[in-house]
């Protein structure tokens, strides 16, 4: 795992801060993929906005040395959102869990879908709440062990990319940590992306997680860019976001599910469009003057 | 449009929507209080009662002063009810009307328009002339409908100059709460404003999307909880953004407003209050959230709450907040309620001129020799911050707990000496904000009025309007009455507010069951008001009741 981080960076955005993860965390393949993505891109460090939620993944935003908001659990989308209403020229990334993205924020994923505001949204889903030491997540396979369903979990895991796709997403992946280049691609093209990308990762919690581990995933994934899905077919994406769950966990496609262009919030609202709110001159006197005319 | 045209005539006028349902099928009234004088609050009693239904006579006749008017549509009503009763009638065929000039009978409201300008003796011609300014937008045949059917009704109108009142020429405007207070937003440099819709802070968010432009925009979002955190998200990348919601959506932004508080994002939020915990009464009005304002959210951190007193107030504090908000970069709540949300008053034009814009301390250039610590801590408590986009001055907000930097000192470190040491100077460097708060604005204490009075009514925000007019029906009855109103109630100056208060008989005045303002002076001052005039009805306050109520206080003693 080390040689592999090491090797996908490049230019270096990390901060100075020491990741507070266990030895082991998935979390750290992320780290290098979104460092690596950064760098490919050469994005420039002030330009860049890391907003996170709370959980152990959503510390993200301390281990770079850009902008960021380590905000509340669940609600990195509303600030992120607001972040980009503000500032369009800010590249704007979404980092969290799956309790935070898909549990307490699942609304406002959907709904960032649907607007299509221009985020990435990088879901570290370890299928398990870790900082809270190991309850169920919404991603929890059915009868799954945790500290709060010792009986085994009774849901069904939720299902983030068929959501995401029918929710309106146009740029719907899913990665590995076990394979950091490969995620360093989808976030890369992420960012690229003009609308709102949704990045599920499986990171694996190698503390509260012995379920889903890095040796269950290698045995499951494979790769979509290698089975000749289209990701411009929206059908087919959804029946291919369904196949984890069709084939009982045994087959499990990661890469890009779904691509479209579709225009952005930003691109339709009529101030938004003419650049970044902050740049924007504010109401002139005679504008002012001419509104107090309607009360008169 | 009554109102309008009143101002226009130079006229005061005080405007307040009493319904009962938003949706239609409820009974549905209006009251425009016109006066030579500038009025303060709505009063008591109906003069001119323009009967659209018959519901409209059947709810308002205990409403009806002595020798009022009664327009009705002989069509579509009858006042069986009101026969016998010291009462003078109006037959308008307001619906024939409508329909013979315009075949819309919608319209019928605009002939008894026209009617009321009859009774109350205002020209026909400005009646025209503001029908011409109003409706031009929309084509001349609107425009000439209107001043058909108006005129008709004028005509019809029977009875002319019933009651006789005369304007001073001044062309007033004439604008509700939430639209001034929008329009100081707008004005002061608010770009977002974002929402999701519950009465009565919807209007805001309306006039934020018929004003969209000049470099401002909004959001109907999925929820009050995305409305604050898209806000905060907003100020952390530098402009000024403002949300806005009731108590029920003000509940589920409490948590955001922690945060605005730990990561000092100036935010602006409107509580606009409305009567009863949980749905309560939708469409009424209440102060029934001082205390949840002033308290809302978990932890300490610095927050000013203010409450507007009257329309120029709305405009005023509105716009103040945000540079309250920016220059101790916390979160600033303008407390609203139903009565002076929605109310309407006539107003000079606001000053535009006046409005200086202080962003406070922000940080642009970047010292390459050490990293750039956003929460420094400083004596004053405010600590320069950059806007993303800056080189160099790169940060990360932290939720948690933080250290200059904003790195945290949770999880892995809470608990290690250094990092309790850290909590201690970060917590008191926050807090200091409001002591200076305190030394550098001298608005954290109330206003008095006739300062030698004997007595005096305690109250603040929308009540002050009746308090004030209260004060007047008072002396003019022989008793010495005076107001002392509240319009920042956080933090408050102790000191200033207790040598105001000190020594004086007063009477505390609230829309409220719990006495939330007396509590809030008890705890500051140590004066404890125990004669108290408190209303939960759902229906603001009167300064006919006030006086009432406090004329029996003041016998009793
Ligand atoms: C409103 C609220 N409820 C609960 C919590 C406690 N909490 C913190 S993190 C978390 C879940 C973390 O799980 P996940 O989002 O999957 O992140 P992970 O730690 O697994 O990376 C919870 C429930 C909180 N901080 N805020
Ligand atoms: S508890 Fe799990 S998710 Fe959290 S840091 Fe440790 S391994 Fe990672
Ligand atoms: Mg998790």
């Amino acid at each position: 795992m080390a040689e592999e981080i090491k090797q996908v960076q490049k230019q270096n955005y990390k901060s100075n801060v020491k990741p507070i993860w266990c030895a082991g965390c998935g979390d750290f393949g992320v780290n290098a993929a979104i460092n690596k993505a950064l760098s490919d891109l050469g994005l420039q460090k002030s330009n860049v906005m890391i907003v996170s939620g709370i959980g152990c993944s959503s510390a993200m935003p301390h281990t770079f040395s850009t902008y960021g908001v380590h905000s509340l659990h669940g609600r990195l989308i509303p600030v992120a959102t607001g972040v980009k209403f503000a500032n369009s020229d800010l590249t704007v990334i979404g980092t969290g869990g799956d309790g935070d993205a898909y549990g307490i924020g699942l609304g406002h994923m959907l709904h960032a879908a649907r607007r299509n505001i221009n985020i990435t949204y990088i879901v570290m889903n370890n299928e398990i709440y870790g900082l809270t030491t190991g309850q169920a997540s919404p991603t929890s396979m059915q009868g799954a062990k945790t500290k709060s369903t010792p009986h085994g979990n009774l849901e069904v895991p939720e299902n983030p990319i068929a959501l995401a796709i029918s929710a309106g997403a146009t740029y719907v992946a899913r990665a590995f940590s076990g394979d950091p280049m490969h995620m360093a691609e989808l976030v890369k093209n992420g960012i690229r992306h003009n609308g709102f990308s949704l990045i599920d990762v499986f990171s694996p919690c190698v503390t509260f997680n012995d379920l889903n581990t890095y040796d269950w995933f290698r045995g499951r994934v494979y790769k979509l860019e290698q089975s000749g899905h289209d990701p411009k077919n929206k059908i087919a994406a959804l029946e291919k976001s369904l196949e984890a769950d069709t084939s009982g966990w045994e087959k499990v496609p990661i890469g890009l599910f779904y691509e479209e262009n579709r225009p952005t919030y930003e691109d339709l609202d009529p101030v938004l469009k003419l650049g970044p709110l902050i740049n924007q001159p504010s109401p002139s006197k005679e504008q002012l003057d001419k509104i107090m005319e309607e009360y008169l | 449009m009554l109102a309008k045209i009143s101002a226009r005539s130079g006229l005061h006028v005080f405007g307040y929507r009493g319904y009962q349902s938003i949706i239609r099928g409820g009974h549905v009234w209006y009251q425009i209080d016109i006066s030579e004088e500038k009025l303060l609050s709505h009063q008591e009693g109906i003069d001119i009662l323009v009967a659209l239904n018959q519901d409209a006579i059947n709810n308002q006749k205990s409403h009806l002063r002595e020798n009022a008017v009664v327009v009705y549509d002989p069509t579509k009503t009858n006042t069986e009810i009101l026969q016998g009763r010291n009462l003078r009638f109006v037959k308008l065929p307001m619906l024939d009307i409508a329909m013979k000039e315009s075949g819309n009978p919608i319209m019928r409201n605009v002939a008894a328009i026209g009617a009321v300008l009859g009774l109350v003796g205002i020209d026909i011609s400005i009646f025209e002339s503001a029908i011409t300014r109003m409706f031009t937008k929309k084509g001349e045949k609107v425009v000439s409908e209107n001043i058909k059917v108006g005129s008709e009704g004028y005509k019809n109108s029977e009875v002319k100059q019933m009651f006789v009142i005369k304007g001073d020429k001044i062309h007033r405007h004439v604008i509700e709460g939430n639209a001034a207070l929008a329009l100081g937003a707008y004005a002061s440099g608010c770009k977002l404003y974002s929402a999701y819709p519950m009465t009565p802070a919807s209007t805001i968010l309306h006039w934020f999307a018929e004003h969209e432009g000049n470099g401002v925009t909004y959001k109907q979002v999925e929820d009050e909880i995305a409305a604050i955190n898209v806000t905060i998200g907003a100020a952390s990348a530098g402009i000024r953004a403002m949300c806005g919601t009731s108590g029920g959506g003000f509940s589920l932004m409490v948590e955001g407003l922690g945060l605005a508080g730990m990561i000092e994002a100036p935010i602006v939020v409107v509580l606009s209050q409305r009567t009863g915990p949980s749905t309560g009464l939708p469409t009424k009005t209440e102060q029934g959230d001082v205390l949840f304002a002033m308290h809302a959210s978990q932890g300490e951190f610095p927050r000013i709450v203010v409450a507007p007193r009257n329309i120029e107030e709305c405009f005023k504090l509105s716009s103040d907040a945000f540079n309250l908000a920016d220059r101790y970069q916390c979160p600033v709540i303008i407390l609203m309620d139903l009565y002076m949300s929605e109310h309407s008053e006539t107003t000079d034009a606001f000053n535009f001129d006046s409005i200086k814009i202080d962003r406070g301390k922000i940080a642009w250039q970047a010292n390459p020799a050490e990293r750039f610590k956003r929460y420094l801590y400083t004596d004053d408590g405010v600590s320069p911050r950059s806007i993303p986009g800056t080189p160099g001055l790169e940060f990360i907000a932290g939720s948690d707990e933080h250290d200059e930097y904003g790195d945290l000192v949770s999880d892995a470190f809470s608990g290690i000496d250094e990092y309790v040491e850290t909590r201690r100077k970060m917590m008191r460097k926050r807090m200091n904000k409001i002591e200076t708060m305190l030394k550098n604005e001298d608005v954290f204490h109330p206003a008095i009025t006739n300062e030698s009075a004997k007595n005096f009514l305690v109250t603040f925000g929308s009540t002050t309007g009746a308090a004030l007019e209260a004060a007047q029906i008072l002396n003019s009855q022989g008793m010495d009455f005076g107001v002392i109103s509240f319009n920042y109630l956080m933090p408050l100056d102790a000191d200033k507010t207790k040598k105001l208060l000190e020594g004086k008989s007063l009477i505390d005045v609230e829309v409220n069951f719990t006495a939330q303002l007396a509590q809030i002076i008890k705890s500051n001052t140590g004066i404890d008001i125990q004669n108290r005039i408190l209303k939960y009805d759902g229906e603001a306050i009167t300064a006919e009741q006030i006086a009432k109520e406090a004329q029996k206080i003041i016998q009793n003693k």
